[in-house]
C-alpha cells in the first residue's frame, strides 16, 4: 500500500475513495469507458469485458466496473492495448447480433453500436454467427418485447429485475451459444411475477428489450423528440421523458432520465412507462358541451360554454348567496393551475368553499 | 414528509403502516428493498399480506381501525422499557408526560386482543424501532381514511417525538402521497384552511394580505372541506359546484347520497379530459388538455416542485385548465394581470408564499426539482425538515385514545371491508381503463375473500357476489386470497361498473373531514350466474358502449 492519498488514470489524479471502483474514479475525472453491463444501481458483474483498463502492476487487464482504486494506483485507459480491446470486443458482439445500425436502432438506442462507431469497428469484421438463442415469440404480455437475435447475454435486465425490481421474473437459461434470457417454462411475462416496470428496457444496452407499443409504432428512439416532465400518477414525482412523433403529435413511448440524475434514479413502474395511451384516446373531451333545457348537452362554441358557466355561478350567487358555490380543485392539476382556482373562488366569487380530493 | 425519497435506501429500520407500497408507489417501494437488501429491517403493519411482508422481518397483521392500539402499545413498550430519547425530549419537545400517562394502560397483552398481533411482536418492533437511530415510518392512506385518522397520526407522531427520529437523514415521518400533486394542490392554497404557503386562512392578517394583493376584500366565514361540502349538498345549501379535474361521483364516499345531491344542485360545471361520471350531473361541460399538453409544477411527496412540460398539442379544442381559469376569471370580472402563461402565475404565488419565494421556473429549468421551503433564489432547498430542532419550536405531544371505527362487524354484517389501489390502475381509472395493456392484466373489479371465509359462505373461487353494506351493494367476482384475514375482505375502487364508494361510509375524521374509506361492515352474498346475461363487473368506455349498442 503506497502513503498516497491520490489514484492516477491516463496522467490525472484524483482523491483515493475507500472502495471506489476505477470506473467511478475515471468518472470524476471526465474520463470516458465503456460499458455495456454495468449500471450504476446494479452490482459490479464483470461480464461484457468492454470496460477492460490497465492498472500498473497487475499482469491482466482489470474490469474498470468491478475493480476498487487503492491509494496510489495507476490506471490507463488510453493505450493501444485498451484500445484493442473494446474493438474486439465490440467485433465479438457485432458477430452475435444486428450489426446494421439502423436496422440495430428500428425502436431503441443501442449503445453497443453507439460504440461501434465511436471506437471505429467496421461492420462485419468477423462473420454473423447467429447464436441459437431461444426467444419467447409466444410472449402474449402487452408491453415488453424480446428480440433474442439482439441479445448479448450481458444480463443486466436480469440483474436489474432481481436487484433492483426485486420480482425476479427473468433469468438466464440454457449453456453456451444457447444462452438466453427466459422465464420459468418460457411463459409469457404477465403469467409470471414480473410487475412490467420495463427497468429490463431500460438496462438493456443493445435494445433487445424493448417496448411493444413502440415496436408496433415503428418509428426508431433517435427521430423521436424527448421532453422532460413529470410523471401524473402516484406522489412519488418521478421525472420521465415523454417521446414525441413531433410530425404525428404523438406520444410513443415514455422513458426515464439516467441513473443518479433524478428523484427516480431511473427506474419507472409499469403506469409511468406505459399507461399513456389515455392521451391519445377517441373517448378525450374535445369540445365544451352545454345542457340544453331538455336535458340533452349539445356541443358549443367556447365563448358561449364559458358565459354560460360564468353566468349560472353568478345566478347560483345572487339567490343564495356566495356559500352556495363550491369549488372542487384537483390534485392532478398543476400548482399554478390550484392557485388559478382557489383564487377565482376567493378573489372571483368571495367563497372559502374551495377543496380537492387530496386532504390526506 | 418530512425526509426525502432518495434517504429510505440508507435507512436502518422501517416501520411501513397502512401502505402497500409495491403497488400504491413502485419507486418508493425499490428504495424500500433497496434499504432492506442493505440489512436494514423492516416491519410492515397491514391488514393485508402486500408483497412487502415477503421481505419483512415483521408483518404486523392488524385488524383495519385499531391502529391507534398498537401505535400506543409500542409507546407503551418505549416509555416502560426506558427506551426514550431523554435527551431529544428535553431539548425539543412539550408534554411529554401526558402522552407517557396515557399508553401507559396500553399493555401489548391487551393489544393483541385489540389488533390480532402478538404481544411478542408489538414488543420487537417497539424495540427495534426506538433503538435504531436512522429509523423512519412510512405511512399512507392506510393511516388517515379512517375516522380516527388524524389521532393516528399523532399516534405516530408521538413515536418519532419520544425517539428523536427527527430532524436526521433517513428517518422521519413520511407520508407517501397518493397522487402526483397532492401536495402541490395544498401548497397552491387548494383548501379551505389554507391560502397559498399554508398561511391561515383564520388568521386575519392572511386575509388582510391576500385581499390586498388581490384587490378584493375576502369572505371570513370559514370554508368548507369536501366531505362538509358533500353533506351540506345533501342539505340543499350548496347550490352550485364547480369541478376541475376530479370524479366525486366514483371517489366520493358513499356515492349513492352525493348522486341524489348532485341531482338537486342548480348548477355544476365540469372541466375534465374525460367525459366522467360527474359529467352526467353537469350543466356545462368543458374540455381540459392533459398533463402532457400543458406546461407548470407538480409538487411530489418529499416537497419537490418539478417542471411538466409540454409534449404533444390537446386534441381537438381542448384547452389547458390554467387558460380556461382564466378566461373565467376575466369573465367574471376580476381584475389580474394577463398571464403570458403558467411561469408568470406561480411568480405571483411565490411572491405571496415566503416557502416557495425561491421558487421559479427559470430556476426549476436550470437546476432541476426544488424542495421547499426555500426561502430565496440562493437558497438550495430543503432536504428533510426540523433538523436542528422542530419547526414550531417544541415537538408537541398528543395524547390519543383508541375510539372504535364508524362500524364494527356485527351479525348482520359480519365482515370487515376495506379498500384500496392496485398496481395496475389509479384511481377513477379514468386513464389507466383506457390502456389496452393495462385492461388485459386487471380486467375487472374483484373482492378478496379468505379462502375459509369464503368456505363457510359457499362461494368459490371466480364466482359473482353481491357486496353488500348499509349503503349499497356492488357485484363482482369473488377471489380467494390468503392475503386478507379471515372475516376480513378487501375491494379495489377503480371500476365504474362495480363503484366500491357505493358501500364505503362518509363518516369522516372530525379533524380533515377524510372518510373512512378503509372499515366498514358488509356481508357478501353468492350470486346465480345463469341468471345473468353480461358481467357487470367489467368496465367499458363509453366508445365501446357505443359500439355495443
Amino acid at each position: 500500500m503506497s502513503d498516497s492519498k491520490f489514484v492516477v488514470i491516463d496522467g490525472s489524479e484524483t482523491e483515493y475513495r475507500e472502495g471506489e471502483t476505477v470506473l467511478h474514479a475515471a468518472r470524476r475525472l471526465g474520463i470516458e469507458i465503456p460499458t455495456l453491463c454495468h449500471d450504476d444501481r446494479l452490482e459490479p458483474a464483470g461480464a461484457c469485458r468492454i470496460c477492460l483498463v490497465e492498472v500498473e502492476g497487475s499482469r491482466l487487464m482489470q474490469p474498470a466496473c468491478a475493480f476498487r482504486t487503492a491509494p496510489g494506483m495507476v490506471v490507463r485507459t488510453n493505450t493501444t492495448r485498451v484500445d484493442r480491446n473494446r474493438q474486439f470486443i465490440i467485433s465479438l458482439h457485432l458477430a452475435d447480433t444486428v450489426a446494421d445500425r439502423d436496422e440495430a436502432e428500428d425502436v431503441s438506442i443501442s449503445r453497443l453500436h453507439e460504440y461501434t462507431e465511436k471506437y471505429g469497428v467496421a461492420e462485419g469484421e468477423w462473420q454473423h454467427v447467429g447464436s441459437p438463442r431461444e426467444g419467447r415469440p409466444d410472449d402474449e404480455n402487452p408491453f415488453i418485447a424480446f428480440r433474442a437475435d439482439r441479445c448479448i447475454v450481458c444480463a443486466a435486465c436480469v440483474r436489474y429485475c432481481d436487484e433492483v425490481e426485486g420480482v425476479s421474473a427473468i433469468t438466464l437459461a440454457n449453456r453456451g451459444g444457447r444462452t438466453t434470457i427466459a422465464t420459468a417454462d418460457l411463459r409469457s411475462l404477465d403469467h409470471t411475477t414480473c410487475e412490467m416496470c420495463g427497468g429490463c428496457i431500460a438496462v438493456c444496452p443493445t435494445g433487445a428489450m424493448t417496448e411493444k407499443p413502440a415496436l408496433f409504432y415503428g418509428k426508431p428512439e433517435r427521430e423521436l423528440e424527448k421532453v422532460r416532465s413529470t410523471c401524473n400518477f402516484c406522489g412519488v414525482g418521478c421525472q420521465i421523458d415523454i417521446n414525441v412523433d413531433r410530425n404525428a403529435n404523438r406520444i410513443v413511448k415514455v422513458t426515464s432520465p439516467p441513473p443518479g440524475t433524478t428523484v427516480n434514479d431511473g427506474n419507472l413502474c409499469v403506469k409511468g412507462r406505459f399507461a399513456n395511451d389515455f392521451v391519445h384516446h377517441p373517448d378525450r373531451l374535445t369540445v365544451p358541451l352545454v345542457r340544453e333545457t331538455d336535458g340533452r348537452l349539445r356541443e358549443a362554441s367556447w365563448d358561449e360554454a364559458l358565459e354560460r358557466a360564468v353566468r349560472g355561478l353568478q345566478g347560483v350567487k345572487e339567490t343564495h348567496g356566495v356559500d352556495s358555490l363550491a369549488f372542487i380543485s384537483s390534485s392532478r392539476c398543476t400548482g399554478e393551475e390550484n392557485y388559478l382556482l382557489q383564487k377565482l373562488a376567493r378573489a372571483g366569487f368571495g367563497t372559502q368553499n374551495i377543496h380537492q380530493c387530496a386532504a390526506t | 414528509m418530512t425526509n426525502s425519497i432518495p434517504e429510505i435506501r440508507d435507512a436502518d429500520f422501517l416501520f411501513v403502516i397502512g401502505s402497500n407500497t409495491t403497488e400504491a408507489h413502485p419507486i418508493i417501494a425499490m428504495e424500500m428493498k433497496r434499504a432492506v437488501q442493505r440489512g436494514a429491517r423492516l416491519a410492515v403493519a397491514d391488514p393485508r399480506k402486500i408483497w412487502l411482508t415477503e421481505i419483512a422481518d415483521w408483518h404486523l397483521q392488524i385488524k383495519p381501525g385499531s391502529d391507534v392500539w398498537l401505535l400506543n402499545a409500542m409507546a407503551h413498550v418505549i416509555v416502560t422499557e426506558g427506551l426514550e430519547n431523554r435527551e431529544y425530549i428535553e431539548a425539543n419537545t412539550e408534554d411529554f408526560e401526558k402522552v407517557r400517562e396515557a399508553v401507559l394502560r396500553y399493555t401489548p397483552e391487551e393489544a393483541e386482543l385489540f389488533t390480532g398481533v402478538p404481544a411478542r411482536t408489538i414488543r420487537e418492533v417497539a424495540r427495534a424501532y426506538a433503538t435504531t437511530k436512522h429509523a423512519g415510518i412510512y405511512y399512507t392512506l392506510g393511516i388517515t381514511e379512517h375516522t380516527t385518522g388524524t389521532d393516528n397520526v399523532y399516534a405516530l407522531s408521538n413515536l418519532v417525538l419520544m425517539t428523536g427520529h427527527l430532524g436526521i437523514a433517513s428517518a422521519g415521518m413520511n407520508p407517501l402521497r397518493g397522487q402526483n400533486n397532492v401536495q402541490g394542490a395544498n401548497d397552491a392554497g387548494a383548501t379551505p384552511v389554507f391560502y397559498p404557503g399554508y398561511q391561515r386562512a383564520a388568521d386575519p392578517e392572511v386575509r388582510a394580505k391576500f385581499a390586498e394583493a388581490w384587490g378584493v376584500a375576502q369572505n371570513e366565514k370559514k370554508g368548507l372541506n369536501l366531505n362538509e361540502m358533500m353533506k351540506s349538498m345533501q342539505r340543499g345549501e350548496i347550490r352550485a359546484l364547480y369541478i376541475m379535474g376530479e370524479d366525486i361521483v366514483i371517489s366520493e364516499p358513499n356515492v349513492c347520497k352525493v348522486e341524489s345531491a348532485m341531482n338537486e344542485l342548480d348548477f355544476v360545471v365540469v372541466q375534465d379530459i374525460f367525459f366522467n361520471e360527474s359529467c352526467r350531473f353537469a350543466d356545462v361541460i368543458l374540455p381540459a388538455a392533459c398533463f402532457a399538453e400543458k406546461d407548470g409544477v407538480f409538487t411530489n411527496s418529499d416537497r419537490r416542485v418539478q417542471r411538466v412540460r409540454k409534449a404533444v398539442e390537446p386534441p381537438g379544442g381542448a384547452r389547458a385548465d390554467w387558460e380556461i381559469l382564466v378566461d373565467v376569471m376575466r369573465r367574471a370580472g376580476m381584475k389580474q394581470p394577463d398571464y403570458a402563461g403558467p411561469g408568470e402565475v406561480y411568480a405571483e404565488m411565490a411572491a405571496l408564499a415566503p416557502k416557495f419565494a425561491g421558487i421559479s421556473h427559470e430556476r426549476i429549468d436550470r437546476e432541476g426539482g426544488l424542495q421547499w421551503p426555500v426561502l430565496g433564489p440562493e437558497d438550495p432547498g430543503t432536504q428533510y425538515l426540523h433538523k436542528g430542532g422542530v419547526l414550531r419550536g417544541k415537538g408537541l405531544f398528543m395524547p390519543v385514545e383508541y375510539r372504535a371505527p364508524f362500524e364494527e362487524a356485527d351479525v348482520e354484517y359480519p365482515l370487515i371491508l376495506s379498500t384500496g389501489r392496485t398496481l395496475y390502475h389509479y384511481n377513477a381509472a379514468t386513464q389507466t381503463r383506457r390502456s389496452e395493456g393495462l385492461s388485459k392484466k386487471q380486467p375487472e373489479a374483484f373482492v378478496e375473500v379468505h379462502p375459509r371465509t369464503a368456505r363457510d359462505l359457499g362461494i368459490e373461487d371466480g364466482q359473482i357476489v353481491d357486496v353488500v353494506t348499509r349503503r349499497g351493494r356492488v357485484r363482482c367476482r369473488a377471489m380467494h386470497s390468503k392475503q386478507v384475514k379471515r372475516n376480513t375482505i378487501w375491494m379495489p375502487f377503480h371500476f365504474p361498473a362495480a363503484r366500491t364508494n357505493e358501500l364505503t361510509t362518509d363518516a369522516g375524521d372530525a379533524v380533515t373531514g377524510t372518510g373512512e374509506y378503509k372499515v366498514c361492515a358488509a356481508k357478501l352474498e353468492p350470486v346465480d350466474e345463469h341468471s345473468l346475461h353480461t358481467f357487470p363487473g367489467s368496465y367499458l368506455t363509453p366508445s365501446e358502449v357505443a359500439e355495443g349498442e
